[in-house]
């Protein structure tokens, strides 16, 4: 990067202050509370991202839309959930949407196949149950995932899940089991 | 929300199937569940992809850098453009029109505040007659003392570093934190 950071960024510099303070001081214009912020919950955002849409490239797009849309928005976010879940919910959403509009121009056929895993998170499928599963994953409907992914992976609670996807707690319950059936079937199966 | 999405369907013996998936894993499987035959394959499943899911999980990859600082730089780019004329403070300048932006006074207030014992700045507006701000203290510390602290420091700094003389400072203890308040 070509530009430095600006001097009144650093004035921004306890690492320790808490989420609300952080949105509250981002939101009067502060870019380095905001950059604080940004830098505690990228790498969840990020994860989601990865294992929603199956490559590095997209994941990198998603985030980063994801993240300034959250700094535009800033003014609408009045905590009623916690910044986390409300920047799971943007991130997630633009992956569903990212997700349809690559069905829209794929077509059909191609939507069956298993987006080919990337080299990095290929190399880390060490073993073949962990890859087997994680090609199943890829497989599974767009919102079983999210949920999935949210839950199982993410370690979030039902009712969180459901304010993130916008689906009832029942939703979000039955969406989970079934991600759970299937790839349990697929381990089986393996097995 | 008026029709149950999908509802899920119960094991054969009658069981909820995603209950006994979460007693499996959670360990807390009833005696009904650990003999019937049902239950068990269902918990066995349940075991089976949970050891799976915990190496998923994991895994923890984390987003190149370029990705924050192409967002920043967006953002700082947002900011400057969008700073209107009534954000900038006339300062006194003989040699020339001289400005300040009032989101860059409240960092300095803010900034200046956090280094103080007992209490962090949260909002901090830098109006035309004063500022106003909140702040959070530790629970415990005298809010009356602690607040004529920042009054004070306000004052001087914007005065001295800001040259910016205020007229009135208006402080609200919004939230109160105890030893370790930042792990939200």
């Amino acid at each position: 990067m070509g530009r430095g950071t600006p001097v009144s960024d650093r004035y921004t510099s306890r690492p320790d202050l808490d989420d609300t303070t952080l949105v509250v001081r981002a939101r009067e214009g502060d870019v380095g509370a905001f950059a604080q912020l940004a830098e505690r919950h990228q790498a969840a955002l990020y994860r989601v991202a990865l294992r929603l849409l199956g490559n590095t490239a997209d994941a990198e797009d998603a985030l980063q839309d994801a993240l300034l849309d959250a700094w535009r928005r800033l003014d609408r976010f009045r905590g009623d959930s916690a910044f986390s879940t409300w920047a799971y919910r943007i991130v997630t959403n633009r992956c569903l949407d990212l997700l349809r509009a690559r069905r829209a121009t794929v077509g059909l056929d191609a939507v069956e196949e298993p987006a080919a895993p990337d080299t990095t998170e290929h190399a880390a499928e060490v073993d073949a149950g962990l890859a087997a599963v994680g090609a199943a994953l890829r497989t599974l409907p767009d919102d079983q995932r999210a949920c999935f992914v949210l839950r199982e992976l993410e370690g979030l609670g039902y009712t969180e899940i459901a304010q993130i996807t916008g689906a009832s707690e029942t939703a979000v319950r039955g969406r989970i089991h079934r991600a759970r059936t299937t790839l349990a079937g697929v381990l089986r199966a393996w097995r | 929300m008026a029709i149950d999405p999908e509802p899920i369907e119960p094991l054969a013996c009658g069981r909820d199937a995603a209950q006994v998936w979460d007693h499996a894993v959670a360990g807390t499987l009833d005696e009904h569940e650990r003999t019937c035959p049902h239950c068990r394959a269902a918990a066995a499943d349940a075991l089976g992809l949970d050891g799976v899911v915990h190496r998923f999980a994991a895994q923890r990859p984390t987003p190149p850098p370029t990705v924050l600082d192409a967002v920043l730089g967006s953002v700082r780019d947002l900011v400057a453009a969008e700073l209107r004329p009534q954000d900038l403070i006339p300062l006194d300048s003989p040699e020339g029109p001289a400005r300040l932006a009032r989101p860059a006074a409240a960092r300095v207030l803010r900034h200046l505040v956090d280094g103080m014992e007992g209490v962090r700045a949260r909002s901090c507006r830098v109006g035309t007659t004063g500022v106003t701000m909140t702040v959070t203290a530790r629970f415990g510390v005298d809010l009356a003392s602690v607040t004529a602290r920042v009054r004070q420091m306000v004052v001087a700094a914007a005065e001295q570093t800001l040259g910016l003389p205020v007229g009135r400072v208006d402080i609200t203890v919004v939230d109160l934190w105890e030893e370790d308040p930042w792990r939200a």
